[in-house]
């Protein structure tokens, strides 16, 4: 079919302006916390998961390459290290042994009944956000392997963020440090309950803590019970800095080289409903609101 | 039309600019795994949109360009959909504009031009995502990514001079 000249000059004369007010319209329907997002997102990403693994293995070849010559340089240091390391451990291992026999006997004569049962299965990280403006990473599990909505991710060092959208064979993780991210913790010593407010940086803000508590660096954050979101007790990080009021925290996890994760279903149902899929915003709003009511 | 349209090249070769854009919009979500890199991953989609919109506009129309971005915002999650394409649209215009500039020019040249298009980008982003917001977010992570995004440039540019090379010759 041929198009006539003049018909085809405007279309091109009005193809950029339409484009740009397509495209603006969209980012702001993002803004009014539409769903419709959320299911486009899974299904692309679905579809496109085994290109993102047929990419991510050359990716991944170099890297381990990398990583395999700077750990040989390193051995000998490491090896030191390990061996520090594996005497105290040993040491927590005795321990740890002791105060477990002493719980067993507590609980036989308390008669205590263990928390719901915990299912976790393991994920590969086969995408992460990139962006300045974005923290999360594509893991290659999804509903088929039961994978939903508001679910741990931890990594071996602590908690890494939670699931916020699942698709059929894929799952994204909310990462504690993106901006979206807003996770009811308390300090480990003095249960002071806060909020771990992610602003993209590497390092999340502790917010919502009573003025009159003064956190020192290097306090034990852990994950609260309020809200039902995660239970208590998951190690999220410490207290790096306390500065003019910011108090920011350093993961345990390393978040930026995130390869295996453990996605954990704790049972709890919390504060993101099983039928509605609501969007980051609408979460983060419940999830302070918790917060806030349980400091009260 | 300032361009003149070459049609002397099959259709698979026409598909290049296209293929190579959207293959660089996954390699930019693949994790690397490198302590701090996904921070300030850098921006390997700009350089693909820049790189052909000056050397080969016409194998790279708005169309690409919008569902290039498109596709890198719903690949890397983020819930603000769209803006990677508004910036990429705004930023393969105001190139569109100064490409005489760039063509047949030192390499030097059009890193500068590059440069000058990753700094208006960032701060687009930045300003939106603020704006979207409704505070100012930290600029740091932009600034890295900037920069991240102009160092790599060279090296994006020598893959995708070989493809246009390989593919597009008898133009």
């Amino acid at each position: 079919m041929r198009i006539s000249a003049p018909v085809k000059a405007a279309a091109q004369r009005l193809a950029l302006p339409f484009l740009v007010l397509v495209s603006a319209v969209m980012v702001l329907f993002g803004k009014t916390d539409l769903v419709l997002y959320d299911g486009l997102r899974a299904s692309v990403a679905d579809r496109v998961a085994p290109v993102l693994q047929a990419v991510g293995q050359p990716v991944a070849a170099v890297t381990s390459a990398v990583q395999s010559v700077s750990n040989a340089v390193a051995i000998n240091r490491e090896n030191a290290q390990l061996r520090e390391e594996n005497a105290r451990l040993l040491q927590w291992q005795e321990v740890a042994r002791r105060l477990e026999t002493e719980n067993a006997e507590l609980r036989a004569l308390t008669k205590f009944e263990p928390q719901n049962t915990v299912h976790s299965l393991s994920a590969q990280v086969i995408a992460d956000s990139g962006g300045a403006f974005a923290r999360n990473v594509l893991i290659n599990v999804g509903s088929q392997e039961g994978v939903a909505r508001g679910q741990a991710a931890l990594s071996g060092e602590g908690l890494v963020g939670r699931i916020s959208e699942v698709g059929s064979r894929t799952a994204r993780v909310l990462l504690l440090t993106d901006l979206n991210s807003h996770i009811p913790v308390e300090l480990e010593d003095n249960h002071q309950h806060a909020v771990l407010d992610g602003d993209n940086s590497e390092q999340p803000r502790l917010v919502y803590l009573p003025t009159m508590v003064e956190p020192t660096v290097g306090e034990r954050i852990v994950t609260v019970g309020a809200g039902g979101v995660f239970p208590p007790g998951l190690p999220v990080g410490v207290v790096s800095s306390v500065a003019s009021g910011v108090i920011r925290v350093e993961p345990y996890a390393e978040l930026s080289r995130l390869e295996v994760l453990r996605i954990v279903d704790f049972g709890l149902s919390g504060v993101l409903p099983q039928s509605a899929v609501p969007p980051p915003r609408a979460s983060s709003r419940v999830s302070r609101s918790a917060a806030t009511e349980s400091l009260r | 039309m300032p361009i003149a349209l070459q049609r002397d090249i099959g259709y698979p070769g026409r598909l290049v600019p296209f293929l190579t854009t959207l293959l660089f919009a996954f390699f930019s979500v693949v994790p690397f795994n490198l302590p701090g890199f996904a921070v300030v991953m850098p921006a390997f989609t700009l350089m693909a949109v820049f790189h052909w919109t000056v050397y080969r506009p016409d194998l790279l129309p708005l169309s690409a360009v919008f569902v290039s971005g498109l596709l890198l915002d719903l690949l890397n999650g983020t819930p603000y959909v769209g803006i990677s394409a508004l910036v990429f649209l705004i930023g393969r215009s105001a190139v569109m504009g100064q490409r005489k500039l760039f063509v047949n020019r030192p390499f030097a040249v059009v890193w500068l031009g590059f440069l000058a298009l990753a700094v208006v980008v960032f701060l687009l982003l930045w300003a939106l995502v603020s704006a979207l917001h409704a505070s100012f977010i930290d600029l740091r992570p932009f600034a890295f990514q900037a920069v991240l995004t102009v160092a790599c440039y060279p090296a994006a540019s020598y893959v995708l001079a070989r493809a246009q090379r390989a593919f597009l010759a008898r133009a």
